[in-house]
């Protein structure tokens, strides 16, 4: 090794001297510069270079590194050896770490860190880069599953743009972990910054290389992302390199529409216009760009106005929203839509670009909306419909309930315009219950929506007392043998009873499901009786039960007969909030003949909803 | 990759007499008898009065295990309208096409200088070159015909070329050949002038007017068959026993940009 460095100084001997007669004579003051930092290229030759540090990343075998002084490239006197843990090393999980300097080195004459290096066993360095200073690490350039094998092999990693690196102080990291948990050694020796003319065709990329156009607002900002960067090797072949953000110099085309900083983080300031953010890195222009359509001030959908209390926010800025899963759960293989969420002044909006279908999912815990009426969203179609579109909103219930669906057409004269939708729940066609609800889909029927923003998706009660029972009456809890029962499913009927014998009345009497319970239901009440199977004798009865609902019943009487006939009507309290629950004193029908009743009446008007019907002991 | 190639020079002419005598070489008025400049439109094939072509697979990869099928589509061979030549070698799944053009029947000569401008293609796997065959090739066969490699290329090593002859008794993996390397730059990043001068008594090599190898009868080991005319090869191999498979990581297209071609005879 020593002949070697022998040999470089001759090497650079005579450039030295012709750099010094190009020079020239005069110093002028012009050449007089800031503060100039070390141009020192070599990190590890057979030893630490001046100011060279070691720090080993947390979590990693501290002792990973040494310097072998044994195996060493082309017998040199010492190589930096490393020595990746088991999986299963109680030291670390992982080999890792950085080499830096305290102070600066002035890496611009230099295109490249070149080491040799090789393995115990043909392995992969999965992290090899330099640019980490263990501070702000703001020109990290790493390259990624860097394959190495047992013999001594040449490895470049290109600096993007030296220009940059003025005052740099991490000159190498790594982070290698076991192949497959089994732990090796690898070796890199004649670690140094070269200035190569075998590095070539230097590509970089914002976006993955896509020119995208975006409609956009006031307000808006996005951060660019799709950074990439490929250099072709001395081997020919391409090797691509991960950069740090810093390294790419970005340029909005109109500053006064939108506007770009470092770190690429684009924020739309004026407007209507377009601005191009477009980004190079040294000289080379990036591939890549973003087409910022500003359509002025944005139309933030109006703030929600329900109360609170009565609603179950899926996304919203107004509300504390469920915890929701995802807003996009990139279903494959079938679905195209992507996300490019924004924020516009603390306003949140889902954008979904892309879109065939997507879906929104909250399953933890799923939401119980069974008080809730409505369903609202606000969408906005920043693209002009070529023709009018179908739109279909999916909602999914985990338990029973199924799926609802509710198709809904936005006319091309709605592109570019807020669409407030307040859709009833009882519109989800198929939703037969939402008491545990986990997705919203929307879905792209007609195939002509390229993208859309949506906000204020919530479910709501809207206050109108609901027009159907969501609920079942609750389940009675007396013993059946102190039960006989008319109507319920919780007991066993008195056999051979007809609920709705012809007595020529214009009720329409049917049963339904609720969640399962069966429930009778009057339709457009008059009167409407029920013939008991047979004479019941009630004398050892206290009460008659009974669960009833209605929306809009204003006069509601449940009559007892005994033959004669001899009836006695009682009065209901309508309309009812949720279901009423009532204990009637059998006392109340006097002078029925409770040891031989056999029929029961209700008369009155309105929509009834009636379960639980029986008679009870104390 | 010029400043390398002065520094080259400098460092040469300072420490070593003997190459310097040998960059001496005799003063020659060279004539020119055949030349293409490629000018013409964007898209257009080669001057078909001054070129042919090879297509297809050849016979066991022309020899080589070659992978490539050759053409005469434009997306393969056509001028840029910049007055250049370009030879693209396009990857399609596991297929390959690219182009090979000749002299062959349109023109040959015999001893005289022969050299091309050219920007090479790089990438494992893919072989540019620049190369003659004695034109007796379909009647005494080769390697009896005789072969110059006036520039050939690996596209793993893009800053080194090769200047070769092949004949009988030295042929395919062993011709007389010998290396020629830019120190810190690479063939296919700039152009740069490949060129032989031959005569009776040697062919010697250049590049940039660099004389690199000089080749005489004495230094072949079977018989000299350079005393008849040749006719060029322009062509963009991928793959064969010469320069291996191409790897993932190979970018393609690849494009073999070629300046001019020129032929001179010695005047008298």
């Amino acid at each position: 090794m020593n002949t070697n460095l022998a040999i470089r100084f001759l090497k650079l001997l005579p450039v030295g001297i012709i750099t010094v007669l190009l020079l020239g004579c005069e110093r002028e003051m012009d050449d007089l510069k800031p503060v100039s930092y070390p141009a020192n290229p070599y990190v590890f030759i057979d030893g630490f270079s001046a100011g060279l540090n070691y720090a080993a990343f947390g979590g990693s075998v501290p002792t990973a590194f040494d310097v072998d002084k044994k195996v060493t490239w082309n017998n040199s006197a010492a190589s930096m050896r490393f020595d990746v843990p088991n999986a299963d090393d109680p030291r670390g999980l992982y080999a890792g770490g950085v080499f830096y300097t305290e102070s600066g080195r002035d890496l611009s004459g230099f295109n490249v860190l070149t080491f040799y290096a090789k393995a115990t066993q043909s392995a992969v360095l999965n992290v090899v880069g330099f640019g980490n200073d263990l501070g702000a690490s703001k020109f990290t350039t790493e390259v990624n599953n860097l394959q190495v094998s047992t013999s001594w092999v040449k490895y470049y990693i290109p600096i993007p743009d030296p220009s940059r690196l003025t005052q740099e102080r991490g000159m190498f990291y790594y982070s290698v972990a076991p192949d497959q948990g089994k732990g090796f050694t690898f070796w890199i020796d004649e670690l140094k910054f070269e200035k190569l003319g075998t590095i070539a065709y230097p590509q970089f990329t914002i976006l993955n290389g896509q020119n995208q156009v975006e409609t956009s607002f006031i307000g808006v900002t996005k951060a660019i992302g799709g950074l990439t960067s490929v250099f072709n090797l001395p081997t020919g072949v391409n090797q691509s390199v991960n950069i740090a953000p810093a390294y790419f110099q970005f340029t909005s085309s109109d500053p006064s529409i939108a506007t770009v900083d470092a770190t690429g983080k684009v924020k739309v300031i004026g407007g209507p216009g377009n601005a191009t953010v477009t980004a190079r890195v040294g000289s080379v222009v990036a591939g890549g760009s973003l087409v910022v359509q500003s359509q002025g001030a944005f139309e933030h959908a109006p703030t929600p106005t329900h109360n609170p209390a009565n609603v179950i926010s899926i996304f919203s800025d107004a509300y504390n929203n469920v915890p929701v899963n995802y807003y996009n759960g990139y279903w494959a293989p079938y679905q195209t839509t992507l996300s490019s969420d924004f924020e516009v002044n603390g306003d949140h909006v889902l954008h979904y670009t892309n879109f065939n279908f997507v879906g929104i999912e909250f399953t933890s815990p799923t939401v119980n909306a069974s008080g809730m009426t409505h369903i609202h969203l606000d969408i906005f179609l920043p693209n002009t419909l070529t023709a009018n579109a179908q739109f279909r909103i999916e909602i999914v219930d985990n338990g029973s309930g199924g799926t609802g669906t509710y198709l809904r057409t936005f006319t091309v004269a709605q592109s570019k315009q807020l669409i407030s939708l307040d859709i009833p729940l009882s519109a989800f066609a198929g939703l037969s219950s939402r008491a545990n609800l986990a997705q919203i889909i929307f879905v792209n029927v007609s195939n002509n929506i390229p993208s859309f923003y949506a906000d204020n998706i919530y479910f709501y009660n809207d206050g109108t007392p609901p027009q159907v029972p969501t609920t079942p009456a609750p389940n009675p809890t007396h013993q059946a043998a102190n039960v006989i029962a008319v109507f319920s499913d919780a007991y066993t009927p008195i056999p051979g009873t007809d609920l709705n014998p012809n007595w020529g009345q214009a009720t329409v009497v049917s049963q339904l499901q609720i969640q399962g319970n069966n429930t009778l239901k009057y339709t457009g009440l008059n009167y409407q009786g029920i013939q008991l199977g047979s004479p019941q004798n009630l004398s050892t009865m206290q009460f008659l039960h009974l669960d009833f609902w209605t929306a809009n019943s204003t006069l509601l009487k449940v009559w007892l007969i005994s033959p004669g006939p001899v009836e006695t009507p009682f009065t209901l309290s309508v309309p009812t909030t949720g279901w009423s629950s009532l204990d009637i004193p059998l006392s109340s029908f006097a002078p029925v003949n409770l040891t031989n009743v056999i029929q029961l009446k209700f008369d009155g008007n309105g929509d009834i909803y009636l379960d639980n019907i029986y008679f009870r002991k104390n | 990759m010029r400043i390398a190639y002065i520094m080259a020079s400098v460092l040469l002419a300072s420490f070593g007499c003997k190459r310097d005598d040998f960059q001496k070489l005799d003063e020659r008025n060279w004539q020119l008898t055949w030349s293409d400049d490629f000018n013409g439109p964007a898209g257009q094939l080669p001057d078909s009065t001054k070129w042919a072509y090879d297509l297809g697979t050849g016979q066991d990869g022309w020899g080589n295990q070659e992978l490539q099928s050759y053409t005469k589509s434009p997306a393969n061979i056509s001028l840029d309208g910049d007055g250049n030549l370009v030879i693209t070698a396009i990857r399609s799944g596991n297929n390959f096409t690219s182009a090979r053009i000749k002299t062959q029947g349109l023109f040959a000569q015999q001893y005289g200088r022969f050299e091309a401008r050219l920007k090479t293609p790089y990438g494992p796997g893919i072989w540019p070159a620049f190369w003659m065959l004695g034109s007796k090739v379909d009647e005494v066969g080769w390697p009896k015909c005789g072969e110059i490699d006036i520039m050939e290329l690996r596209g793993q090593q893009p800053h080194i070329i090769n200047g070769s002859i092949h004949g009988p008794g030295y042929s395919g993996g062993n011709p007389v050949t010998k290396t020629f390397a830019l120190m810190n730059a690479r063939f296919d990043t700039d152009f740069n002038i490949f060129a032989i001068e031959w005569d009776k008594d040697k062919i010697d090599f250049f590049v940039n007017d660099f004389l690199y190898q000089r080749i005489t009868p004495k230094d072949v080991s079977g018989e000299w068959v350079f005393d008849s005319p040749f006719f060029m090869i322009l062509n963009v191999a991928v793959g064969g026993n010469y320069v291996g498979f191409p790897l993932p990581q190979t970018p393609f297209p690849q494009k073999m940009i070629v300046d001019y071609v020129k032929v001179y005879k010695a005047a008298d």
